[in-house]
């Protein structure tokens, strides 16, 4: 059965930054210079060529999107200027609004201005919340421990409540997209204990996005590279939920310094504000081919992050100096910009903290089915990446 | 038979020949033979100082025939006659040994290819003895000129040739001027539109005293030679001449300019043209885009507009060639139709993307970036047409193996343009008749050198340009015009012309009024002479190919610089016994 060309999805993909893909006339340059492409994993031209032909339904199972960490080498080497690295990127916020069930994210892709109204009223609806529960129960002049504006009991069930409600959404969005590229897209059949054999895969990517590394060739000095800012970010983001999620109350006592638990606290700060700093920087700047066109979204992201590591910051400067009005106050901003940042989360950029190595993992599956059973996916491009 | 004083020049022409044959033993081997005065070898006979050589030596040892062992005379003939003509000698009286093409780069033992090249330089050796000094023959040229065809080639010719100066007769079959490009809209890549560049050639026509325009009309008779041409033209329009009947012109020459037909689209099955409504060709495109509104036969706006290139072309079933102008119309109108249509999305479905011309990558780069989809098929793995089901938001689905992808895809239509390729008209081998010229197996009129003559052919006086020729585009058709009308003006300027002196002789004593030859001759150059009762040569017409002198029962004909005496002899030496 012919699969239907969809000539408007081009249009579609606009939206997500996809914007000069009609301008690839598929010499495979692009694959060429890509650290990343092989035989299996043929990518960006085979993924640009499906978007190309609006195949939405065949990109929707793949998973070379993920696989691509946005060098940029690809779109420094096209002959045409189709920057074939933005239009992976694109991919992969396409796929995230793709994953998502409730259709948040394409609405957040396809206008800035209902993301930022939604964070707004998130926003005002947690700072009203929190506000009224202060006033009511507690004293704005005491930051911890009994008759507390905001009691560090109160904020662990309420972060657990937040938490809850995004794993909720992002379980049933990894389980879709594993429905979508082992079920969907998998015309050969996979044995179980491959998912246990590759299990590995997903804490070693997680915690050392390995491949990222790889891609760096041009950076001489690793504390240079975008992989190992990246991955102080990453890290310092991932302590800091463990830290609230689960010692908040260590977290919050004070005003003295709980040294076994804020050490991380500071660790995980420095990584969270060179990163954002750093991501800035880049993305003011435009001087590397990756951080040249900015989706409206990125800027949301990164910034509702950078105000976060401030608010906190100052949160436990005013709480540790004795301003505990001031810190108070903060605290409530912060809360005010946490939540709807943790709530935009799975529909947004920042779900790929589990779609990627949820992907790594699958492509790492798939590519074990494919040697196993020799399976040839398509005669014409063996031998093109 | 007179002692002369014959020189023979071996060439080893770089390494070409000296790799294989041993030039210093067949100059030793050839200065032994008797009339020979003397027998050089040099590394480039070619070359100024290798003519300056021949003629040094004909002045200073009164040599008065040359032998030149080098390449094919094809090559190099011209070069040394006219080395001798410098030396005031009879170009005529030169010979060549092909020793490179017959031998050196066809051999690999130097000994045999030594003394093949031995036997060669004997036998032009002996041949140069019977030559004789000939005279070319020159004749008048007429400076009118005929232009058969009034599209924008034949136009461009007869402006030319008509601001020097000279009478033009202009033969157009329709009843207006423009030919094809009357039916285009706007032309690739820069958008001129093509009803400017005509109306100013035209109008210039029109008015013009020294075009003689015949319009619905057609050359049905070319008699005579090189500047000496009778046109016999079968027009309805001349005031003058009664209604219908021919009018006789006197030309000096004629430029063939008869333009192409389009492919017919029903051939090839497939696409359903005939049968299905929305599946048209380029130019009925061009025709919706001048009225101003494209449509399908609904009266709809179409959302998905479809190109196929190549129809007809590029294919082993109907035409192996390239119709060059396809593929940059085809972006043409990917642009037309997006600019005039914002919502439609157009899929252009190609084999292989030629942009080779000047300003057609640029061309090529903006349909890109106007989005449209280009999708790739494979030679030979035709795409196939469907009507759509109601469901489907579409009118047609194209199916076809995609090569980029390696997809089997259907790609939605509401209309599908064909890109018809460009074919040789019906009536080209009518005119091929006519004047004299021959087709390819395509049918194309052929040049006398695809490279190096691309607008003269086998006959003499006759030119071709345009699209008669080949498959071309708008400038390479006016460069083509231009370059005859050029060859034109330079051979009426000299007002004579010079005819090569290898022509045949009927000796009108022998000659029994067969009339054989004249049916046999391929250049239409033996006339019959009814009084006398025997043919007759036209010698400016005649090429010497020597098929009448083969023919004749009598023996009656005479091939100038090809006597039978020269070739026997030439025989002779190539079989003689060196012992």
């Amino acid at each position: 059965m012919p699969i239907r060309v969809d000539p408007k999805f081009i249009d579609v993909l606009d939206h997500y930054g996809a914007e000069d893909v009609q301008l690839c006339y598929q010499c495979g340059d692009c694959s060429t210079v890509c650290p990343h492409a092989d035989e299996i994993y043929k990518f960006p031209r085979k993924s640009m060529r499906l978007l190309q032909m609006g195949l939405s339904q065949k990109i929707e199972t793949t998973l070379e999107p993920w696989l691509c960490y946005y060098c940029g080498q690809c779109s420094t080497q096209c002959p045409r200027e189709a920057d074939p690295g933005e239009t992976m990127m694109s991919l992969r916020r396409w796929l995230i609004s793709r994953y998502d069930f409730t259709g948040i994210a394409a609405l957040f892709f396809k206008s800035r201005r209902i993301e930022i109204l939604s964070v707004l009223f998130i926003s005002l609806l947690t700072g009203i919340f929190l506000g009224y529960y202060g006033f009511s129960g507690g004293s704005v002049h005491i930051y911890d421990g009994e008759g507390a504006f905001l009691p560090s009991t109160f904020i662990h069930q309420f972060d657990l409540m937040v938490g809850a409600i995004l794993a909720v959404f992002l379980v049933v969005n990894a389980i879709h997209m594993w429905y979508l590229v082992m079920i969907k897209g998998t015309t050969f059949s996979v044995p179980w204990w491959l998912y246990l054999k590759e299990l590995y895969q997903l804490p070693w990517h997680f915690f050392t996005q390995k491949r990222y590394s790889e891609c760096e060739k041009k950076h001489k000095h690793p504390f240079f590279m975008p992989w190992f800012i990246h991955l102080g970010l990453m890290l310092g983001y991932v302590t800091m939920l463990v830290i609230v999620m689960v010692f908040i109350e260590e977290l919050q006592a004070g005003p003295e310094i709980h040294w076994p638990v804020h050490i991380f606290g500071y660790l995980a700060t420095i990584g969270l504000l060179s990163g954002t700093i750093y991501f800035i920087r880049k993305r003011l700047k435009k001087n590397y081919v990756q951080y040249k066109k900015s989706h409206g979204t990125d800027w949301v992201f990164v910034t509702l992050l950078f105000i976060i590591v401030l608010t906190g910051i100052f949160q436990h400067v005013f709480h540790r100096t004795g301003l505990f009005e001031l810190a108070n106050i903060t605290y409530v901003f912060h809360l005010m910009v946490v939540v709807p940042w943790l709530l935009r989360m799975p529909f947004t950029k920042w779900a790929h903290l589990i779609y990627r190595p949820m992907a790594m993992y699958l492509a790492a599956i798939r590519r074990d089915a494919i040697i196993r059973q020799k399976v040839v996916t398509d005669p014409y491009l063996v031998l093109i990446k | 038979m007179n002692n002369c004083r014959t020189g023979v020049y071996i060439c080893s022409c770089g390494t070409n020949i000296a790799k294989i044959v041993d030039v210093d033993a067949v100059v030793s081997f050839a200065a032994g033979l008797p009339d020979v005065v003397l027998a050089r070898t040099y590394k480039y006979m070619c070359s100024n100082p290798g003519q300056e050589m021949i003629t040094q030596d004909i002045r200073e040892n009164h040599l008065d025939r040359v032998v030149v062992a080098a390449c094919s005379p094809n090559m190099h003939e011209r070069t040394f006659r006219t080395a001798l003509k410098s030396a005031c000698l009879n170009q005529y009286l030169l010979e060549m040994a092909n020793i490179r093409e017959q031998c050196s780069w066809v051999h690999t033992d130097p000994i045999e290819a030594t003394e093949k090249a031995k036997a060669l330089v004997h036998a032009a050796i002996c041949r140069v003895r019977l030559h004789e000094s000939l005279d070319s023959i020159s004749v008048r040229m007429c400076p009118n000129v005929l232009v058969i065809g009034g599209g924008i080639a034949g136009m461009t010719a007869a402006l030319e040739l008509a601001d020097a100066g000279n009478t033009v007769y202009l033969v157009e079959k329709d009843d207006h001027l423009g030919g094809n490009l009357a039916r285009v809209d706007l032309t690739a890549p820069y958008l001129y539109s093509a009803t400017d560049l005509l109306t100013e050639r035209i109008t210039r026509i029109l008015d013009s005293e020294k075009v003689n325009v015949f319009l619905a009309s057609k050359v049905t008779e070319l008699t005579g030679f090189i500047g000496n041409f009778k046109a016999t033209i079968q027009s309805p329009n001349v005031k003058l001449a009664a209604y219908n009947k021919p009018v006789e012109v006197e030309i000096g020459n004629v430029v063939v300019c008869t333009g192409y037909k389009e492919f017919d689209a029903s051939r090839i099955i497939h696409y359903g043209y005939g049968k299905l409504p929305n599946v048209i060709t380029s130019f009925e495109l061009e025709k919706m885009i001048r009225t101003g509104r494209i449509e399908t036969k609904e009266g709809k706006i179409p959302g998905y507009v479809a190109i196929i290139h190549c129809v007809g072309s590029r294919s082993q079933e109907f035409h192996t060639y390239c119709s060059r102008v396809c593929c940059m119309t085809a972006l043409k109108y990917a642009q037309e139709i997006k600019s005039a249509i914002p919502g439609c999305y157009i899929s252009d479905v190609y084999i292989d993307m030629h942009a080779f011309g000047k300003g057609h990558e640029d061309f090529y780069r903006r349909s890109s970036e106007a989005k449209t989809l280009f999708l790739m098929y494979e030679k030979g793995d035709r795409p196939v047409i469907h009507k759509a089901s109601p469901k489907d938001d579409c009118e047609m689905l194209i199916e076809v193996n995609e090569k980029l992808s390696g997809e089997l895809i259907e790609i939605p239509a509401d209309l599908i343009i064909l890109m018809v390729g460009m074919e040789a008209r019906e009536d080209s081998h009518e005119i091929a008749r006519i004047v004299n010229i021959s087709q390819d197996k395509d049918g194309w009129f052929i040049e006398s050198h695809p490279k190096l003559e691309p607008v003269a052919t086998t006959t003499d006086g006759i030119f071709i340009a345009g699209t008669c020729v080949a498959p071309k585009d708008i400038p390479d058709t006016v460069a083509q015009s231009r370059a005859a009308a050029a060859r034109i003006l330079g051979r009426i300027a000299k007002g004579r012309i010079e005819v090569d002196a290898l022509y045949s002789e009927v000796n009108e004593d022998k000659c029994s009024g067969c009339r054989f030859c004249n049916q046999l001759c391929p250049f239409s150059a033996i006339e019959f002479d009814k009084e006398k009762g025997h043919s007759h040569i036209i010698s400016a017409l005649c090429k010497g190919c020597g098929v009448c002198v083969a023919a004749c029962p009598s023996s009656a004909i005479r091939g100038r610089h090809f006597t039978d005496e020269q070739l026997l002899a030439q025989i002779d030496g190539l079989f003689y016994d060196y012992g």
